[in-house]
């Protein structure tokens, strides 16, 4: 079905920009958000909830790219203290993993 | 995120002040830090929303056109987008989008709640009631009309933060024209029984304003379903834009109130002045991302909270919960711990790399413990030393276990150099020591 290869390769891009946004909390944000996303619209068959579904993710993966320039640009040059602490370990793994 | 947490990526020198170690240091306030500590301060404010800055830039950039121009496609462009604004703001809540007024935010939201309601009915209704635990911006706007001779009460507030009904009906009078009760507490998030005190207003004929700064858009919340009369919300606590917020009036049946501002009569003569539109286009992205993602958001908040305050409880003793334990009357984003045997001010010392509140106002002269925690009726040893972790969209796992480790370990840490602490190791029971000097 290529409603569903869409949606995947939709999916797949959002994980990759995600990636690369420059702030922490966002990256977490977008991976967790495009997941539950994703989840949430896999039982989805009605076709024009389907082309609407489409429509959002097509936008949020641009605003993630258009986003992603405007904090490259104005982000801060210092890093959060998790993402310098290499030694740090968390009690117990965060459970998602990309 | 193991990806992100456990191994982050390698650190980018920073191109000012770097040294050697690949980072650098941040020197403010004579505090020096390694990097950004982590942000556990969402009721302070929260960052936007990237959907939120997306919206407003085109509104500041090109299209800067007045709202209220009434010749020209600039103008034309502005109002549209205000008004989309209004009806995503309005549809968050339940409400028409002629009742919903753009102002600076909260504060200026319940100034005029209370003192516009107030003023329009000063001659048959001289009596207003609200709350202990309000915050300060309602407090003072009832002081304001206590000084020109109106009559306020302050009602006492449960140990933990709820406001009873019976005290409620108690203090209504006929007199009375307003009843001001926040919906969610930014120091403790206790929920208020928001749809009985309506209910309860609505019977004797009184006005109902809630300040629901830390409510909209994170609770469900329906003017109508809960018959409130006048709603207060802010931009910053929902990832919207700071200095922008709304006030609800309700129109059937109709709430008359003084403007506080004259001027160019906007927004139906209740609030002069020109709309910002860049921000008021960020609150209403704001509202409706908060409508689309709240069940998540949600989820996600109630989650972290229960690794944190089972974190922290499971690894110490002697940790107190400021607020209802039960989790259906606090907003779980907000969680508020007193740790006894530490001193206030060294605990928040050490706690730098973590961005929290502090119950104790530590930083200024006066060393006055919350007046929150003391209505809760909060011993002030451990209101100085009560921590606000607050939650929200973007806190990740990490930051959690992040902030328990150096809690847990800073609280054990104090403790160790503490007399009292030993003894209370030994049995002693500290409550029975008569001391010779308080
Ligand atoms: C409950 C409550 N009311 C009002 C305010 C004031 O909001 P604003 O900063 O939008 O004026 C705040 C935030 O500080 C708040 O937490």
């Amino acid at each position: 079905m290529a409603a569903a290869n869409e949606a995947r390769t939709l999916f797949r891009a959002l994980l990759r920009e995600g990636k690369r946004f420059p702030n922490y909390n966002l990256r977490d944000f977008i991976q967790r958000r495009a997941k539950e996303s994703f989840r949430e619209s896999a039982g989805v068959t009605d076709p024009s909830a389907v082309q609407s579904l489409l429509k959002r993710g097509r936008e949020e993966l641009e605003l993630v790219k258009r986003q992603s320039t405007v904090y490259g640009l104005y982000g801060r040059k210092f890093k959060n203290v998790l993402e310098l602490d290499l030694k740090f370990k968390p009690n117990t793994p965060a459970a998602s993993s990309a | 995120m193991r990806g992100f947490a456990a191994a982050p990526q390698p650190v980018e020198d920073a191109d000012h002040g770097g040294s050697s170690g690949g980072s650098s240091m941040i020197e403010k306030k004579g505090i020096t830090l390694r990097g950004v500590p982590l942000y556990l301060d969402m009721q302070a404010t929260t960052p936007m929303d990237p959907r939120v800055i997306d919206a407003m830039l085109p509104f500041m950039t090109e299209q800067f056109g007045n709202p209220h121009s009434r010749t020209h496609l600039y103008g034309w462009e502005s109002e549209e987008a205000v008004e989309d604004a209004r009806a995503k703001i309005a549809r968050l809540i339940g409400a028409d989008p002629k009742e919903i007024i753009f102002t600076s935010g909260a504060t200026e939201s319940n100034n005029t709640a209370i003192k516009g309601v107030a003023m329009y009915y000063k001659d048959k209704k001289r009596h207003v009631i609200t709350t202990q635990t309000e915050h300060k911006c309602v407090l003072d706007s009832c002081r304001w009309l206590q000084q020109r001779g109106w009559d306020v009460t302050y009602l006492p507030v449960r140990p933990d933060g709820m406001l009873d009904m019976s005290v409620l009906e108690a203090a209504i009078r006929p007199d009375t024209a307003l009843v001001s009760v926040m919906a969610v507490n930014n120091e403790i998030g206790v929920v208020q029984p928001i749809s009985e005190i309506g209910a309860l207003c609505r019977s004797k004929g009184v006005f109902f304003h809630t300040d629901g700064a830390q409510a909209v858009g994170k609770l469900p919340l329906d003017v109508n379903a809960s018959k409130i009369d006048l709603l207060s919300l802010s931009g910053h606590k929902i990832y919207g834009p700071k200095g922008v917020g709304a006030l609800y009036v309700r129109r059937r049946p109709r709430v008359r109130m003084e403007p506080l501002m004259s001027g160019g009569g906007q927004e139906r003569g209740l609030r002069s002045g020109t709309v910002p539109t860049p921000l008021v286009v960020g609150l209403g992205a704001a509202c409706e991302v908060a409508a689309r993602d709240m069940q998540s958001d949600l989820a996600h908040v109630r989650r972290l909270e229960e690794r944190l305050r089972t974190g922290i409880t499971s690894q110490l003793q002697g940790v107190m919960l400021n607020g209802p334990s039960d989790l259906a009357l606090r907003y779980p984003g907000n969680l508020n711990l007193s740790f006894a045997y530490v001193e206030g001010e060294s605990l928040i010392m050490g706690l730098k790399e973590i961005a929290v509140s502090s119950g104790s106002a530590c930083t200024s002269a006066s060393l006055e413990p919350s007046y929150v925690l003391r209505a809760l009726g909060v011993e002030e040893e451990l209101a100085h030393t009560s921590i606000r972790y607050g939650m929200g969209r973007f806190t990740t796992d990490a930051e959690v276990d992040r902030a328990i480790d150096m809690t847990v370990s800073h609280v054990n840490k104090l403790r160790e150099m503490s007399p009292l602490w030993e003894m209370v190791q030994e049995g002693v029971d500290i409550k029975s020591i008569q001391w010779a000097q308080h």
